[in-house]
């Protein structure tokens, strides 16, 4: 694990009208890890995400990702920048067949130009084809070659799951952030989506898993970031934070009180 | 007899120009536009009045230049695309779904009654005319109309290829995924709007350009003749041949505008009620659409899914319950998944 910070949040605050959903939230990522962010419902986890990922503008605060400024940029601007989130459901393309789906996750932009779409055509076709092997080899691990020219709406939520995995190894991010993988899957699936998240890890992500799913989270991640009405709490290894009175207080509530 | 099959199948094949075009924004970007009939509109204008020359009082309108027409059609296009860049900035930069429609449902009304009202542009309520000959009158008047045909069967053929080509390519893909779950898309580093922006110009070229092929096919056109409204026939070509599908959307537009828009002029009126067949056509369409929709909602020939080149075996049993429309799932809580459905 490098020390290089790949994702740094500096006072991060965002308020809905007289809401504040996330409050002064600073935190570090480092490059290589696989960090889990937890804390009770409302917490402002989900929050976060929207703020890191441009899908939401930030009331003040600094977010820098691989060096780069990026509050105010929009999300597809902070994708090319090697950053790739989930949501809580699975969004796959539905009408897309299951191999497209992951062709476009690959995210080849230079082909989709669209004068080169009508001038090259050929080209670009011959291109797709000599992928093909690559992506099949990609969605047998994934378990979806089976199914790979059938329309993605069809899938299982499982198998939803999996594409997506598909889609985020095909795009090769530098940072991936998971919200809430484990939602609705069972354990056997669980297992598995454990496995792909070391493997986007040994292929050079750095993973910030966003779940509720404790054991999950102790298996999986190397450190753990705990958040709660808005702000992080504390930060540090797993069994380390066990007995951390301000996260065990989140997470149960406060006799004192 | 033949000079009349000769005009309902030239106008069927403008319209399957127009068609292709209004596919491109709704079947594969997925946005509701009902401007679109604008766009042809102005297309037809602007040839018109780029070809016949100067207006003679008290009729008015702008420009009245004698271009070549093949020249006139392409500044049209032109014309109709850079006024479409601003309509489409406005309604797509944040509006979609039900609320882009409405913005363009506004956007065409207005266009409607400003050319309606004010009369220096296109002469008002009486509208364009003159006749002008494509040809250059190296042709009878009779032979006009065949070679006009078979002019416009070429462009359609053209406009098809590429449309096909684009259909198919990495573009056309990523338009569709975009059009899928585009929030999903620009987390994939799509820029959502460029590429719908984009799209909505290509469609409205090919609105420009259909209108330019019907300017030479009628002669006159007022606001009589391009109610806004008349895009619901067109949506019911794409609809019926295969919304996405460019193939299927010019099928329809025959199937539409021959079998449909035409055939429903012999259906007699009895002479105190003039208005019966006119309204009876309207009906046939209204049930058209939702007998579509009800039976095969993906149209007669659906969307091509991309492959990875193999081919999909399609039996007859699936032709109907292969294209249904799925609920969204996403609308529904995420439920646990029982043991088998992973390993499937």
């Amino acid at each position: 694990m490098s020390t290089t910070a790949i994702l740094e949040i500096e006072g991060l605050s965002k308020s809905f009208g007289g809401v504040v959903a996330v409050d002064n939230c600073t935190m570090t990522i480092r490059e290589g890890s696989v960090v889990g962010l937890i804390g009770p419902n409302g917490a402002g986890k989900s929050s976060v995400i929207d703020l890191v990922s441009g899908f939401e503008r930030p009331t003040s605060g600094r977010v820098r990702f691989a060096g780069v400024d990026v509050v105010g940029k929009r999300p597809d601007q902070i994708s090319r920048l090697g950053m790739i989130r989930t949501f809580q459901t699975p969004r796959e393309w539905r009408d897309l067949s299951v191999i497209d789906n992951v062709r476009v996750g690959r995210s080849d932009l230079e082909r989709e130009s669209l004068w080169r779409s009508l001038s090259a055509a050929r080209r670009l076709r011959r291109q797709d084809a000599l992928d093909t092997e690559q992506l099949r080899e990609l969605m047998e691990h994934y378990r979806l070659d089976d199914i790979r020219n059938d329309r993605a709406v069809g899938l299982s939520g499982g198998q939803k799951r999996l594409l997506e995995f598909a889609r985020i190894a095909a795009a090769k991010p530098r940072l991936t952030i998971l919200d809430e993988p484990m939602g609705g899957v069972n354990p056997v699936l669980g297992e598995r989506i454990g496995e792909a998240i070391r493997e986007l890890k040994k292929a050079g992500s750095t993973v910030v898993v966003v779940e509720h799913n404790l054991p999950f989270i102790e298996k999986t991640c190397d450190e753990v970031v705990v958040m709660d009405l808005g702000s992080v709490i504390a930060q540090g290894r797993f069994d380390e934070l066990r007995d951390n009175e301000r996260v065990v207080d989140a997470y149960l509530g406060n006799d004192d009180e | 007899m033949l000079q009349y099959w000769t005009a309902i199948l030239t106008e069927a094949t403008i319209f399957g120009v127009l068609a292709l075009g209004i596919d491109m924004i709704w079947g594969w970007s997925g946005d509701f536009d009902l401007s679109a009939y604008a766009y042809f509109a102005l297309g037809v204008y602007m040839t018109i009045i780029m070809t016949v020359g100067k207006a003679k009082a008290p009729v008015e309108y702008v420009l009245g230049w004698r271009l070549p027409y093949l020249l006139a059609v392409v500044i049209a296009v032109v014309v109709v695309v850079a006024f479409a860049s601003i309509i489409g900035a406005i309604a797509l930069r944040n509006l979609r779904d039900v609320y882009f429609s409405i913005t363009t449902l506004g956007a065409v009304w207005a266009i409607y009654y400003l050319v309606e009202n004010f009369t220096p542009l296109f002469n008002g309520y009486n509208g364009v005319f003159g006749l002008f000959d494509p040809m250059g009158g190296k042709l009878s008047y009779n032979a006009y109309h065949y070679y006009f045909f078979a002019f416009c069967l070429l462009v359609l053929f053209l406009v098809y290829l590429l449309v096909q080509r684009l259909s198919r390519s990495p573009f056309g893909r990523m338009v569709r995924a975009v059009r899928d779950d585009e929030r999903a898309a620009a987390v994939f580093g799509r820029n959502v709007f460029w590429t719908k922006y984009r799209t909505y110009l290509c469609g409205a070229g090919l609105a420009g350009l259909s209108g330019g092929l019907f300017a030479a096919y009628i002669g006159a056109f007022n606001p009589l003749d391009w109610k806004p409204t008349e895009i619901f026939v067109l949506y019911a070509a794409i609809l019926v041949g295969g919304r996405g599908n460019p193939r299927g959307v010019v099928l329809g537009s025959f199937i539409v505008y021959v079998g449909f828009v035409e055939m429903t002029r012999y259906i007699p009126s009895p002479a105190a009620r003039p208005e019966l067949g006119p309204a009876l056509r309207q009906i046939l369409i209204g049930l058209l659409i939702i007998l579509m929709l009800k039976f095969r909602p993906s149209g007669l020939l659906p969307e091509r899914l991309g492959t990875d080149g193999t081919k999909v075996r399609r039996s007859w049993r699936t032709w109907f319950s292969r294209s249904k429309i799925l609920p969204d799932p996403r609308q529904d809580d995420v439920v646990a998944e029982p043991a088998s459905g992973v390993e499937s």
